[in-house]
């Protein structure tokens, strides 16, 4: 009978570490864990006591990769806390800014984390060797992506402009029609994206699930909405503890969640999933060029969801410059508190998946906060795929079995933790 | 006139891995040449993007040397060997971080021909916003070398 004992510490190319603990005895799986450090237990302690305009800008500084998307979920909670109603300018240039954001995380994550698992090279550095055009049209396209961050909100790592009610500071029109320009030009690159990643072999592995995101009617959601399930319902965004339903397991610091079954993902295979009408057409071409239709229950097949995800943000980005080139930007202070005291909740769907905040505020100070985080809905979900791998590979090596898992955890995009930038430095 | 820019690298949220954001607060009190500052936050890979295309790169980071907190030094990325850290315990660092970058930067060739980083010892980078007192008193020394190393490269 088969025995197999994977243990990976600090499994590499997520951002963060993760100890994947797989223990299969005799043919039957007595552990299968991925044991994951922390979801921001700090949050509201930093916040608490905080001005409520100062939220936003502590929050966009867990994450590097996501610091628009937790700026963006911070402000919206605020907002609605506050009764505070965003103008139509306002919300048109945080979805410009949102695209900038997924697409320099997919970028990020389809090409120099994903990439080389199927190309056969470790990483991305003899990647950049091996095939350094494929790697240059990475970092051209992650340079367009953030400088269009950079026009609206600052930089994407750091979101200055972007505030309560509005924004700080504002493009020019010249700025936009710059970015526009290079959008355009983007396009031959994501069409080779699309043609890279349509010739990997993503592994056939297939487990049902539910799928939940932000969904609206009219357009491809990735700020506010209702949030949305595959398994039918939706739920108004105040109810979201409804949805999670965050429990404590023993093996993790980080909660689990679950929704209508065990476990559910959140992601860009959840919102292609769910929100698939909504997409781009040249979006829903590069699906089908990708194999990818609703409902694809693959979870290897995230990362080709982002790349139809990066060809619907940068048409859609485009779209979005047009009307705003046609009304044009005035600058316009930011809409102002109602009130000084309430409860509200908002969400984004970065680009790992849904993100909530909530914040409860008295007299303009925050004195409770709440958050939620996407990698942290989907560690349930995970380790159900790999209870479910793991049985139909065991007639692979330990060292492909590993790296299944591995894969497998990495298709989901994990941020298990949140960053220091500590640089290790030894003299020689 | 170089093109030089002057990048703090860190995560104001855990404590002294701050000090290189205030670092740059403090250096745009001052009358510096034609530089660009730049607060990176915990930018990852796309450091290459903000360095390709420079002619000198100044970056300003919390490392761990092995010294007392509020040790800095300056080195060049060639002096030294820049490690992935285990830091599993106390939260995590990103995959990506400076020495990935640089080592991405170095096999694409984008790598400005003159890089100096000004490396910070730290005392405590835990969840917590501000330095401890032995880093805070090192960022006007740190100040100072970045201005006199501006000084040289200005007479170069």
């Amino acid at each position: 009978m088969t025995t197999v004992k994977v243990d990976v510490h600090h499994l590499t190319r997520v951002e963060g570490h993760g100890n994947i603990v797989v223990d299969v005895q005799n043919g039957e799986l007595k552990q299968c864990e991925l044991q994951i450090v922390e979801t921001p237990r700090f949050f509201e302690a930093m916040l608490r006591g905080r001005p409520y305009d100062e939220s936003s800008h502590i929050t966009s500084r867990i994450c590097g990769i996501c610091a628009v998307g937790h700026a963006t979920a911070s402000l919206r909670a605020t907002e609605r806390a506050l009764a505070i109603t965003p103008s139509p300018q306002t919300v048109m240039l945080r979805k410009l800014n949102f695209h900038g954001e997924i697409l320099d995380s997919h970028i990020l994550h389809a090409y120099m984390l994903i990439a080389p698992d199927f190309l056969g090279v470790g990483s991305v550095i003899p990647l950049a060797k091996s095939a350094p055009d494929v790697v240059l049209r990475a970092l051209r396209m992650k340079k367009v992506a953030g400088d269009l961050c950079k026009a609206i909100c600052g930089r994407h790592t750091h979101p200055i402009a972007m505030t309560v009610g509005g924004f700080t500071a504002f493009p020019k029109l010249a700025e936009l029609r710059e970015i526009r320009e290079r959008l355009i030009a983007m396009r031959p690159d994501y069409e080779a994206t699309v043609e890279l990643f349509s010739t990997l072999k993503f592994p056939a592995f297939e487990r049902d699930t539910e799928y939940i995101a932000l969904h609206k009617d009219d357009e491809y959601c990735f700020i506010d909405g209702v949030i949305a399930s595959t398994d039918g319902g939706t739920w108004d965004i105040s109810e979201y503890r409804q949805v999670t339903n965050e429990q404590i397991v023993p093996h993790s610091s980080a909660k689990h969640t679950k929704n209508q079954r065990q476990s559910y993902m959140v992601g860009a295979l959840a919102r292609f999933n769910v929100n698939y009408n909504q997409l781009h057409p040249k979006a829903k071409d590069a699906a089908a060029a990708l194999g990818l239709q609703p409902i694809t229950v693959n979870p290897y097949m995230n990362t080709a969801a982002q790349v139809v995800e990066i060809v619907h943000c940068i048409e859609d980005a485009i779209g979005i410059i047009d009307q705003l080139l046609v009304r044009g930007i005035k600058p316009e202070p930011p809409a102002p508190p109602t009130r000084m005291s309430g409860t509200g909740a908002g969400a984004a769907d970065v680009p790992r998946g849904t993100l909530f905040h909530e914040y409860t505020i008295e007299d303009g100070k925050v004195v409770g906060a709440n958050c939620i985080i996407p990698t942290g809905q989907n560690l349930a979900n995970i380790e159900a795929d790999m209870r479910g791998l793991v049985p139909t590979i065991l007639d692979r090596s330990q060292q492909d079995i590993t790296l299944a898992l591995e894969m497998l955890v990495r298709a989901y995009d994990p941020c298990i933790s949140c960053s220091t930038h500590l640089l290790d430095v030894k003299f020689e | 006139m170089t093109n030089t820019l002057i990048l703090a690298l860190g995560n104001p949220l855990r404590g002294d891995d701050g000090v290189g954001a205030a670092v740059l607060q403090a250096l745009q009190d001052k009358p510096l040449p034609d530089v660009t500052l730049i607060d990176g936050g915990t930018a990852g890979l796309e450091t290459v993007l903000l360095l390709e295309g420079r002619d000198c790169a100044i970056i300003i980071d919390a490392a761990e040397m092995g010294e007392a907190p509020g040790t800095w030094r300056r080195f060049s990325p060639d002096q030294v060997r820049l490690e992935a850290r285990d830091m599993h315990l106390r939260g995590t660092m990103h995959y990506a971080g400076l020495s990935e970058a640089l080592a991405l930067g170095e096999a694409m060739n984008m790598l400005p021909p003159q890089i100096f980083i000004f490396g910070i010892q730290p005392e405590e980078i835990g969840w917590e916003i501000g330095l401890s007192e032995a880093v805070t008193s090192a960022v006007p020394a740190v100040c100072a070398a970045i201005e006199e190393t501006l000084r040289l490269q200005l007479e170069m």
